[in-house]
């Protein structure tokens, strides 16, 4: 029987156990990938963001009480990852309008499930409405868990969330009349 | 199901689409894991390392430190103190020392 994560978890709290970690990481690595992706929206930032997260989830894999599910614990860690990161480069804003830059749009539009598409829908989107959509819609996290994460009021995280999600509606709206 | 859940039904399908695929996931599990060794090896390498450094210079210190005592015996401590030389005592509190290292670095790393 497949062990659940708590029980993998638990294995490796107990004993340190590569292999097990190495499971979680295979488990989550597409959750943890994609977010990163559609938060740095630099393909290879994010691979190494994502290295990153999983190795500060083993490093502090201790701290994981079990309160929540892992994949709300481990989206945090990789969240934060991507806040420090953000930082090193002074400023947010600044990383994210060159970040912006980077956008692979070699790949033709094909529906909203293309990831250009998805990357282009995003781009309208303030930060804070994109983290807080990338978070509640990617990594599957309720609006209070979002706003536990992010330091955000939850009232501001549910306006984010509503606004965000408004304009992706028109921008899917508009994609799919103009095709 | 309300067009709201709808569309909410639709971009969680969108985000789970644009996922990495699971044929990449050997690589990356491999370089997580690759990158998980390393630390610790470096750590162990760092604080081993910086231990021995001290432990040496500190047993170097020991048996001028120990030299200086003269404590008055007689009896069975005299007889300690016949076998218990600075040399002995330096050798022993290195060896202790050095036996704490390698009680505790296997288990901070």
């Amino acid at each position: 029987m497949k062990a659940s994560d708590e029980e993998l978890v638990a294995l490796v709290v107990a004993t340190r156990d590569n292999d097990a970690f190495g499971e979680l990481v295979r488990r989550h690595q597409g959750l943890i990938r994609g977010m990163m992706a559609r938060m740095s929206r630099n393909r290879a930032l994010a691979e190494d963001l994502a290295q990153d997260a999983f190795i500060r989830a083993f490093e502090k894999i201790g701290s994981f009480t079990g309160a929540g599910s892992f994949k709300s614990w481990l989206c945090r860690i990789a969240y934060n990852e991507f806040l420090m990161a953000a930082r090193k480069r002074k400023a947010t804003d600044r990383a994210m309008d060159r970040f912006k830059g980077d956008v692979d749009d070699t790949e033709a539009p094909r529906d909203m499930g293309s990831v250009v598409d998805l990357d282009r829908a995003l781009a309208t989107l303030k930060e804070d409405e994109r983290t807080v959509i990338v978070l509640c819609f990617s990594c599957g996290m309720s609006h209070s868990e979002a706003a536990e994460t992010t330091g955000m009021p939850l009232g501001t995280v549910k306006s984010h969330v509503n606004r965000g999600r408004e304009k992706l509606k028109a921008f899917f709206e508009t994609a799919e009349a103009v095709a | 199901m309300t067009m709201n859940d709808a569309f909410d039904e639709r971009l969680r399908a969108a985000f789970a689409a644009a996922q990495p695929g699971e044929d990449e996931a050997d690589a990356f599990v491999k370089k997580v894991k690759a990158r998980m060794s390393h630390p610790v090896r470096r750590r162990a390498i760092i604080l081993g390392g910086a231990g021995s450094t001290g432990s040496a210079i500190a047993g170097t210190q020991l048996e001028g430190l120990f030299n200086t005592f003269q404590i008055p015996a007689e009896g069975w401590t005299a007889q300690l103190a016949a076998i218990a030389s600075p040399e002995v005592m330096a050798t022993t509190v290195l060896a202790l020392m050095i036996g704490g290292f390698a009680f505790i670095l296997p288990k901070r790393i």
